[in-house]
């Protein structure tokens, strides 16, 4: 049996081998143990320095709109949306010189764009806004002219009001 | 003697999870975002440039996003697969120019069954005199079960594939009913 366990040893990859190290070879249990500790360690930082930061922020304009003659907008409130982020989007529009106007109605035939938009929330120790994507669209036919999307994870986490502040004037940088 | 293996248990496991978290996720393929033969039938002898926009890379923790240039190159596969075009040129000078750019990726974070929804934005364009020739919003969706992959992140990953594939082939089929 000792024989057999010593043979064991000297084959620590078996799986056997292992559990044998930990139970019977000193040495080698303190390489092991070392070794975990790094395994551990680099799966901490690795989850602090890439995992809990995610940050992203696109804004695209199609080649064929003109943004700046886009002067009247409506930016359409999701009905069970209750946070305000269509506010905060038509004040945001209008500190651009637009004329906005928002709510749950369908929009005014009059309005040269419809302002849609999608945001996702997520807990943690308080509520915040991890993703936001507004779309400004062509009223007659729902064509999305131009894009904004910004993502931020927890760590990074940014209020509603500079959400919408970068999510918007990205759209606007990538205007012609 | 019994103890410190279960602490040194724990510590394999929490590292095999953050190993896992953090390494395993990848963007949308360009190869599975190649529609099959969408059976076309058109021919248009002009050339065509893309342009694509909206999409973003993506990061060790983040889920699957499709990058513009992959986006670009399956595109560019497609209609060159499809014959639709006579060639395709990079940057200016195509007879046509195709922008398409990806508006919407509505994915979940979680879930078993996972459901991908999609909305890009096509647009063809005359190089010569700059008129529009189409403008259309795709939508399109896709959703994957564990039968087609048992890991998350690939199932996410053939999900936002699928939905790419169903986008683009529904875009060339919309430029494939044009008269050019």
């Amino acid at each position: 049996m000792r024989e057999r366990l010593l043979r064991q040893i000297k084959q620590p990859f078996t799986p056997f081998g292992i559990v044998l190290i930990f139970r019977h070879s000193n040495a080698e249990g303190i390489i092991l143990k070392k070794l975990l500790k790094l395994f551990a360690i680099l799966g901490v930082v690795a989850s602090i320095t890439s995992g809990c930061a995610v940050n992203r922020a696109t804004g695209s304009v199609d080649p064929s709109a003109d943004l700046s003659a886009l002067k009247t907008m409506y930016v359409k409130r999701i009905p069970e949306e209750t946070g305000g982020t269509n506010v905060l989007i038509a004040d945001k529009l209008r500190s651009k010189g637009i004329v906005v106007t928002t709510g749950t109605e369908p929009p005014p035939s009059n309005v040269d764009a419809v302002v849609t938009y999608i945001d996702r929330w997520m807990w943690d120790i308080t509520m915040y806004m991890l993703e936001l994507t507004i779309t400004i669209r062509d009223p007659k036919t729902d064509f999305p002219l131009a894009t904004g999307n910004s993502f931020h994870t927890s760590l990074t986490r940014l209020s509603p009001q500079e959400m919408v502040n970068e999510v918007v004037d990205n759209i606007y940088k990538g205007s012609k | 003697m019994r103890r410190p293996v279960t602490r040194h248990k724990l510590f394999l496991a929490a590292s095999a999870l953050a190993v896992t978290l953090t390494g395993c996720s990848s963007p949308a393929s360009r190869e599975g975002m190649i529609p099959p033969d969408l059976a076309i039938g058109t021919y248009f002898p002009h050339s065509l440039g893309i342009q694509t926009g909206g999409g973003a890379s993506t990061g060790a923790m983040d889920t699957s996003n499709i990058s513009d240039e992959d986006l670009k190159a399956a595109i560019e596969e497609a209609v060159i697969q499809n014959k639709l075009f006579k060639s395709i040129v990079q940057g200016k000078g195509g007879d046509y120019e195709l922008s398409v750019r990806l508006t919407t990726l509505s994915k979940p974070i979680l879930g078993g069954t996972i459901s991908v929804e999609m909305e890009m934005a096509w647009s063809l364009t005359k190089a010569a005199d700059r008129s529009v020739v189409m403008r259309k919003s795709v939508k399109s969706s896709a959703s994957k079960t564990m039968g087609d992959a048992f890991a998350f992140v690939t199932r996410l990953r053939l999900a936002v594939e699928a939905a790419t594939r169903d986008n683009i082939g529904q875009g060339l089929k919309a430029i494939a009913e044009l008269k050019l």
